[in-house]
């Protein structure tokens, strides 16, 4: 940290601007670190130098945002590819109904610097994987607030892949934030030294997948025939034409086939909420989670940033359904973990089983989850999702015994085009 | 032909469309956990706001956002340099000197424009003085770092009748924090509780019974022997093990496996799943269906034998309810949801319909039991017998009565030592503030907190260390972080105390966000 001549070097700071944040900037606590340098130093590094990155502009970064800004970080950049809707103003603080329909990155970047002055929030309306290490590379800290597992899993494989051994500057703390209804968590990673994301996979709730034939044949819950509208009529009636879930239009004709469908089995609950949040795959958002956890991140960030304070080891899990519970811990790193871990994952499979079951599995498991998998050995490619000539090339074997292609105990890479890291398994025959 | 768009158009045109309203989709996100009777709960509650600090423009920020009817802020002050400096509600310099009150309101009103919100010029000190009935206009009040003295007073007032607004008392300093709720009694129906109420497997009723022993398992269709529900499974295989055990369920470890054994013989192929789920929900065979004792304990509530027409309708319904099991079965009134479970539609729908059936007809009877002195609406009603194995009804302390009882507080050091340590010097940090302009020194805090106590109680050192070293480190810093945490926290607490769903904390929540934990004490 380079010390300057006063830690409030900014025009447009005013005397008094940071007396609260100040207190505990100015003074170590009883459990500070020793490294803390109390005063003008830590105070230059956060106001002037520290470069800090946003991701996700929705409920969790509009909070982010205001709390960075406040806490006196004063580059703040931010990516989200979405655009406001109408249901985004029942938390997203910093839109309005005038905004409905703007890029979010924009608007809440502009929201910030009126409020709150000499900040500069750089937005960017796109998306994290239009991005390149070099980007990345220029900030020192990254709070990611986003509602998406993918974008997720990219971004902290991103961040353990930029780390040099030879380069400390090339480690990027990554604190990342989700909630869901009352429910959240905030975590802190240090990409290679502590459990990743990818670590945690098998901690997130296994999505409810209807089986297709209860869908088709046996309909039970308002949920199947939901589906049913979804899953098999829309592409039955509309052919090629694309569902998009953000169409009314579109909504109201799969709640109607939905509803005609359930009156049909003698279903009740079928309501066109209920068609969004299936279709949707809606997960319930209030402001106060979202703030508590926003917090929470930012805090880190702060605690990072100035060394004021140790910062969490490493997750924080939140229950407020019932008064308030929260559960601090240290999530372990998982040795096989295909991001950080560097050790192969083994399986044990039946002989009998097909290329094809094996996908299913991996699409299926909670700690490994790959969609669309593409398959090789060292020596063969066994099925590829992309380009199309190479799927054709390849789909003969989707058939054949995995058996067949690998010997018992070895080795087989899985990639997926949405995901910048591979996994290597180790095949057992059961 | 039609194009498919036009196709769209004339299904959707000739249906009567359910598509929801600009404010139902504002508000969707929220809606998925409170539902409309939330929502109108909070639409016409009136929240008050004294002092517009960073901590409490954040809980008010929260409030608006999803909806209350009405919001005041209550401040004398004008905005400082330090104001504007860590409060999101006001604009940096252009806001010095402005009154804080107008300021907040004006920029926490932007928010929500289906919210009301007020700025109040007057000194909290002369209302409490000369006219705390002033204060009987909310439904919740809410004082973040208030002075000791007042936030006595205050707290006494709201408490001296039970009918008052309920008090949030919040106290911050650097990272430590905390919250009190102050009530009398709160009672809940709709906790959202996990728990599963009884399919009454051990008791069936004669309709479902009927059905389950009707079917001929032996001689059905493949097809269709593995689409009976686990239900049905397992009325059939308790019935047979009672046969052959003397009219007993298993009860030891060994008979209930050997139970479970039974239901896997009950297959026909090794692949029906139905009869898995069975194994896996056995212990419903086996457990008897009673009155959770969490709820028989309610009947006992003091409320009950003092009952009058003008009593809430909570109570009235409690009433039912503990009358209605003391009929047999002596359980609690079916409730009409069916979890799912393998089956095909025409054996799932058939037992969803016995299953409401029969829980119209017990909430008949239920209803025969609630005094005819009083109209209770229909809709409560429902909620109120859907909910019944997971009502609550809470009652709570006066703030303040924890730091006066020497015996309890010596007890939660000894229970949550860090949590009472770091409440004891939030407190030791207000009532310090009273005495002495000087900024308090561990040492002072520490000196304080140990009258707090009485000399007799020991103090746990470490964690007293830590918390009084931290308030002492910055006594008076609403820090941005932590008041955006308080503000969460708080919010939340307060969308449960005025909807009435979902399980508000008791006693104190103690938030410490150098280690990153929170808990309760003097529960
Ligand atoms: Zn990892």
């Amino acid at each position: 940290m380079l010390a300057s001549v006063n830690g409030n070097s900014s025009s447009s700071d005013w005397p008094g601007r940071y007396y609260h944040v100040d207190q505990v900037l100015d003074t170590p606590g009883p459990r500070t670190d020793p490294s803390f340098l109390a005063g003008d130093g830590v105070k230059d590094f956060l106001r002037n130098q520290c470069k800090i990155l946003v991701i996700g502009a929705g409920g969790l970064g509009c909070e982010i945002l205001a709390n960075l800004a406040l806490s006196g970080f004063k580059d703040i950049h931010v990516i989200d590819m979405d655009t406001i809707d109408i249901s985004n103003l029942n938390r997203q603080f910093l839109f309005r109904p005038k905004d409905v329909g703007k890029p979010k990155a924009i608007v809440a970047a502009e929201f910030v610097m009126n409020r709150v002055p000499g900040v500069k929030v750089t937005p960017y309306y796109g998306k994290i994987q239009d991005k390149d290490e070099e980007y990345y590379m220029q900030f020192n800290l990254v709070i990611c607030g986003l509602d998406s597992v993918e974008a997720r899993r990219w971004i902290n494989a991103t961040l353990v892949n930029m780390v040099d051994p030879e380069n400390p500057e090339s480690l990027k703390p990554l604190i990342d934030g989700g909630t869901e209804g009352f429910k959240g968590q905030a975590r802190v990673i240090l990409p290679t030294i502590t459990s990743c994301y990818e670590c945690s996979l098998d901690m997130l709730n296994k999505q409810t997948a209807f089986p297709i034939c209860t869908i088709a044949n046996t309909p039970r819950l308002p949920e199947h025939c939901i589906e049913w509208a979804s899953v098999l009529e829309w592409p039955r009636v509309f052919k090629d034409k694309k569902m998009d879930t953000d169409d009314p239009e579109h909504i109201n004709w799969l709640y109607i086939t939905a509803l005609k469908r359930a009156k049909e089995f003698n279903i009740e609950g079928v309501t066109w909420s209920l068609t969004q949040g299936v279709v949707k795959n809606i997960i319930p958002a209030i402001a106060s989670t979202n703030a508590i956890i926003a917090a929470s991140c930012c805090n880190e960030a702060f605690k990072i940033a100035t060394s004021s304070a140790a910062y969490l080891n490493n997750y924080f899990m939140l229950i407020g359904t019932e008064g308030v519970y929260s559960y601090t811990f240290e999530h372990e790193k998982r040795d096989d973990c295909p991001v950080c871990g560097g050790q192969t994952m083994d399986i044990t499979i039946s002989k009998d089983w097909t290329v094809d079951r094996l996908i299913e599995m991996l699409v299926e498991r909670q700690d490994i989850q790959i969609k669309k998998p593409s398959l090789s050995t060292p020596t063969k490619q066994i099925y590829f999702q992309a380009p199309p000539q190479l799927e054709e090339a390849t789909r003969p074997n989707l058939e054949k015994k995995v058996s067949e292609l690998v010997p018992d105990g070895g080795e087989m890479t899985i990639t997926a085009t949405t995901l910048p890291f591979s996994l290597s398994l180790r095949v057992k025959y059961a | 032909m039609a194009t498919e768009s036009q196709d769209i158009e004339t299904v959707t045109t000739n249906v009567a469309t359910g598509q929801p309203d600009n404010k139902t989709r504002r508000y969707d996100r929220q809606l998925r956990l409170w539902a409309a009777t939330g929502q109108n709960a909070l639409e016409s509650s009136r929240v008050l706001a004294i002092g517009a600090t960073a901590t409490a423009t954040s809980v008010l920020k929260n409030l608006v956002l999803p909806g209350i009817g009405h919001f005041t802020v209550l401040d004398h002050r004008t905005v400082t340099p330090e104001d504007a400096g860590n409060n999101f509600f006001f604009e940096g310099q252009k806001s010095i000197g402005k009154r804080r009150a107008d300021e907040a309101v004006r920029l926490l009103g932007e928010l929500n424009d289906s919210v009301e919100g007020k700025a109040d010029q007057a000194n909290i000190e002369e209302v409490l003085s000369n006219n705390p009935e002033y204060l009987l206009q909310f439904n919740l009040v809410i004082a973040h770092n208030l002075d000791a003295v007042l936030l006595d007073k205050l707290a006494k007032f709201l408490w001296s009748d039970p009918s008052y607004p309920t008090l949030m008392v919040v106290r911050s300093a650097g990272f430590l924090a905390e919250f009190f709720i102050q009530f009398h009694e709160h009672t809940v129906i709709e906790s959202h509780s996990e728990a599963m109420p009884s399919l009454r497997i051990d008791k069936p009723f004669p309709e479902l019974y009927e059905h389950a022993m009707s079917l001929d398992l032996d001689n059905m269709d493949p097809m269709d022997h593995a689409h009976i529900p686990y239900v049905v499974i397992l009325i059939r295989a308790l019935e047979d093990w009672k046969k052959a055990h003397g009219g007993n369920p298993p009860k030891t470890y060994a008979e209930k496996q050997q139970f479970k054994k039974g239901i896997q013989a009950m297959k026909k192929k090794h692949d029906e799943e139905n009869f898995d789920e069975a194994e896996a929900q056995a212990y419903r065979a086996w457990t008897e269906t009673t009155v959770p004792s969490e709820i028989s304990s309610l009947f006992q509530d003091p409320a009950l034998s003092s009952l009058s027409p003008s009593s809430p309708p909570f109570f009235h319904l409690l009433s039912a309810l503990h009358k209605f099991t003391l009929q047999p079965p002596h359980t609690l009134p079916l409730t009409s949801t069916l979890p799912d479970m393998r089956s095909d539609t025409k054996n799932y729908i058939h037992l969803q319909t016995l299953y409401k059936r029969r829980a119209e007809e017990e909430k008949k009877v239920f209803k025969s039991f609630i005094s005819k002195d009083v109209q209770i609406d229909e809709e409560l009603v429902d909620s109120f017998v859907k909910n019944a194995h997971a009502i609550l009804v809470m009652r709570g302390k006066r703030w303040g009565e924890f730091d006066e009882d020497s015996a309890a507080l010596a007890n939660s050091l000894v229970i949550s030592p860090r949590e009472t340590a770091t409440h004891l010097a939030l407190s030791a940090n207000s009532s310090q503030s009273l005495k002495s302009a000087a900024p308090p020194t561990a040492e002072s805090l520490k000196a304080q907190v140990q009258s707090i106590v009485g000399s007799g109680v020991e103090l746990p050192e470490e964690q007293l260390d830590a918390a009084v070293g931290e308030v002492a480190r910055a006594p008076t810093s609403d820090l941005p972080n932590v008041a955006a945490f308080l503000g969460g926290m708080v919010a939340q607490e307060a969308i449960k105390m005025i909807t009435k769903q979902y399980v508000p904390q008791k006693g104190y929540l103690v938030i410490d966000m150098i280690d990153m934990w929170t808990g309760p004490t003097g529960l």
